[in-house]
């Protein structure tokens, strides 16, 4: 930029001019110097260097960066970071934005630490991320800090997710677990009570449906989230656990997409969900998507995590404030239920230059304290055991009651380092089984299978 | 500048070099080395969740497993069809806008200019704006073919067919009028007299298109071809935002496999096969396209 206008200068004057060629010289190599400048800091590789800003002497002023996704609710998180810098003056907190899909925010960050970025320090970590952090050495063990001690305060399934071979690797913020939504008010006009199998389900939004034909004819019997995407993998391993199913066998090693089990349940929401009890568009949706479709008050029942309470009730966001009920997801016996567990932890980057400072906001976030606030204001369901039976946080929270069995029992996905290309393989192959109509499950399973048993083979070496 | 002739090399030399040096510099590491180092990358094997592995050199290894992944196959056939599909579109309505710009009427100004705008949209936000369009309940083509029939509103982007169209549909709406600039530079060259002397001959409007127009316009036409092409491979924003290569894989593009193999997964060897794979594909196709318009320019300078 800066060398433009002198070499324009240049241009009026003769070549060989003297005084042409010393402003020449110097700005070829401002620019010169400027481009190796700013190459020296986008070398993906270049060894982690201690970050110029920080005073050498004092503890003052260290800035921390969080890189969480954008938040459901800002006005928490402001208050949350504002308490923290209050009570920790010389540290002040940075937070980055990344997208709110999990798979986006991933490449967003992984994208970083690859890269060996010094000014990522805290960031959010997905449960099924846990692998491949640990194993590519991008998460900083935590075993010294987040103590035997601290990590019985947790539900042992948030511990047991930040766990990769010997080492702790996240402190939970929060638990996720499937939960089925429905309209009270809708299955008390008709004379049900929550269905405990998918069967019961069905029966029940057909009756529904064929009551309110005329009064309310966008009325649907299933919203949920089946777009080509990792929500896809979270519901359809609901289904399939819920039929007795895996994705894999029980040590990890083979994938069992052709078993019986798995091979029905996918048929089973080929067949009689999608189109039928949920509109088609249903392919199209992730959480969001869904998700209104139910609080615009167009379906009977949804499937969503637990943070959907607060907006099914939310004045602003919902047109079926005090008609939601929350209950398990149905199973195909009764009492045989499934939830995909899900959850956020954070992690601290192993080249971050403030691990302490880190440590500390850590502490402070994944507090009793915290943890409290974020519930009742936002619905979320706490990592922390004790809070489950903490009597204020009931009477703002009650659903957080029926969710504990739910969350408590919850089925882990696929715990591997190469989680996020057996994910992708997943989400093709269930995609495929739903919108295209003449697909051959069987043989598309077994090629699954195949794809994926040779990932797996990878990681035979890992620890 | 004056013609470096007249300069003798010895004096001439280290002050041209100084000179080139930034440009060279910038184009050495920001063009041939990342060119370079994915084919040396596309050479490993790396996942980055398993440094365990360490990187071994599996030779084509990644290229011979491309070959029989059907990930891979349906990610080149929805390539090739979106570049086909939306190419040819891209020509035809760019010629139309073009032959219509070309001529003089009242508020040409405004035409052309509003012609310009989907172009001028980041493609981002155009992705966005068309899946708003094709949304299943307040999307603007169901509220167009139904109006308040709610009940009969169409989930495009569900079904696979319908949804690689629409991907096609936004592009052609996008970038046509790209290709019409490209033609209009082309039209406005071609002299009038040409024309003047078809009519003397009795030559009617078709005749005057088809020997006049046609011929004339095949270099700016070619180029446009050799654009758009390049570009349509080169696929990624519109699938990123609209579909995320569903429903069933029938919008995943090649580009978009290979962000999601080299970002997501963290295959960098497999990645990076797939990446030097897409810039084979276009520097052939260029180099195709190059010979072409070369060709047809020489045509052009003997007649």
């Amino acid at each position: 930029m800066a060398c433009r206008p002198r070499t324009d200068l240049c241009t009026t004057t003769r070549r060989s001019d003297a005084i042409c060629h010393a402003p020449r010289v110097a700005t070829t190599a401002i620019c010169f110097l400027l481009i190796l400048a700013t190459f020296c800091r986008s070398v993906p590789d270049a060894p982690a260097q201690p970050s110029t800003d920080r005073p050498a002497s004092s503890a003052h002023s260290v800035t921390l960066r969080f890189v969480s996704w954008k938040p459901d609710h800002p006005r928490l998180w402001d208050e949350a970071i504002t308490q923290f810098t209050n009570a920790h003056p010389h540290i002040s907190v940075v937070r980055e934005l990344a997208p709110h899909s999990s798979t986006a925010y991933h490449d967003l960050l992984t994208q970083k630490l690859k890269n060996r970025d010094t000014t990522v320090d805290v960031f959010f970590m997905d449960v099924i991320w846990v692998p491949e952090f640990a194993a590519a050495g991008w998460a900083r063990p935590l075993d010294g800090r987040f103590s035997s001690i601290m990590r019985e305060e947790f539900l042992p399934a948030t511990v047991a997710v930040g766990r990769y071979g010997e080492h702790f690797y996240g402190v939970p913020s929060r638990i996720d677990a499937g939960l089925l939504y429905y309209r009270r008010d809708l299955l008390a006009k008709y004379g049900f009570t929550a269905p405990a199998t998918w069967e019961e389900l069905i029966h029940q939004a057909e009756q529904i449906l064929a009551g309110e034909r005329q009064a309310h004819p966008t009325l649907r019997g299933y919203s949920a989230p089946f777009k080509q995407y990792e929500g896809l993998v979270c519901h359809m391993l609901e289904f399939i656990a819920g039929h007795g199913g895996a994705l894999l066998t029980a040590d990890g090693t083979t994938s069992t997409l052709s078993a019986p089990d798995t091979l029905a349940a996918v048929q089973f929401v080929r067949d009689r969900i999608i189109g039928r009890l949920a509109p088609r568009a249903a392919l199209t949706y992730q959480e969001p998507e869904s998700l209104s479709v139910f609080l615009q008050g167009h379906a009977v029942f949804h499937r969503n995590w637990p943070y959907a309470w607060e907006l099914a009730n939310n004045e602003t966001r919902s047109t079926i404030v005090g008609k939601v009920a929350v209950a398990p997801l149905p199973g195909f016996a009764p009492g045989r239920t499934a939830a995909a567990l899900g959850g956020w932890l954070y992690g601290i980057s192993t080249y971050s230059q403030h691990p302490d400072e880190a440590w500390a906001l850590i502490e402070f976030l994944s507090g009793h304290a915290m943890q409290k606030r974020f519930a009742q204001e936002a619905g979320i369901a706490p990592s922390r055991a004790a809070l489950f039976s903490d009597a204020d946080l009931l009477v703002a929270a009650p659903q957080l009651r029926n969710h504990f069995s739910v969350l408590q029992s919850a089925t882990a996905r696929p715990r591997s380092p190469v989680y996020p290309a057996v994910s992708h393989l997943l989400q093709r192959y269930f995609s495929r089984a739903l919108a295209i109509d003449h697909l051959d499950l069987a043989q598309e399973a077994a090629l699954t299978d195949a794809q994926i048993d040779r990932l797996l083979t990878l990681t035979r070496t890992a620890p | 500048m004056t013609g470096s002739s007249r300069l003798t090399r010895h004096r001439d030399g280290p002050a041209a070099w100084m000179m080139v040096a930034p440009a060279l510099f910038v184009t050495l590491v920001f063009a041939l080395y990342p060119v370079l180092d994915s084919l040396w990358l596309s050479l490993h094997h790396i996942f980055v969740g398993v440094p365990t592995l360490g990187r071994p050199f599996i030779g084509l290894d990644n290229y011979l497993a491309l070959l029989l992944d059907p990930a891979a196959h349906q990610a080149l056939f929805v390539t090739f069809a979106f570049v086909v599909l939306s190419t040819l579109l891209e020509l035809a309505c760019g010629l139309v806008i073009a032959l219509v710009i070309h001529e003089h009427f009242r508020g040409r100004g405004l035409v052309r200019a509003a012609i310009l705008i989907p172009w001028a949209i980041p493609t981002v936000v155009a992705s966005q704006l068309w899946r708003y369009i094709f949304n299943d309940q307040y999307g603007f083509a169901n509220l167009l073919l139904f109006g308040d029939r709610i009940t009969q509103y169409v989930p495009w982007l569900a079904y696979p067919t319908v949804a690689f169209g629409i991907i096609v549909l936004a592009d052609v709406w996008k970038t046509s009028s790209f290709a019409a600039l490209l033609m209009l530079a082309g039209l406005q060259v071609i002299p009038d007299d040409l024309y003047d002397a078809a009519k003397v001959d009795g030559a009617n409007l078709w005749q005057r298109f088809r020997h006049i127009t046609l011929p004339l316009l095949k270099p700016a036409m070619l180029l446009a071809l050799l654009f758009r092409t390049m570009d349509a491979f080169r696929v990624f924003d519109l699938v990123f935002v609209m579909t995320q290569g569903g429903p069933g894989d029938a919008t995943q593009v090649l580009q978009f496999y290979g962000y999601q193999t080299l970002f997501t997964e963290g295959r960098l060897g497999y990645g990076s096969a797939v990446s030097v794979t897409v810039f084979l594909m276009i520097l052939s196709l260029s180099l195709v396209y190059l010979r072409a318009i070369g060709s047809s320019l020489l045509e052009r300078g003997r007649a």
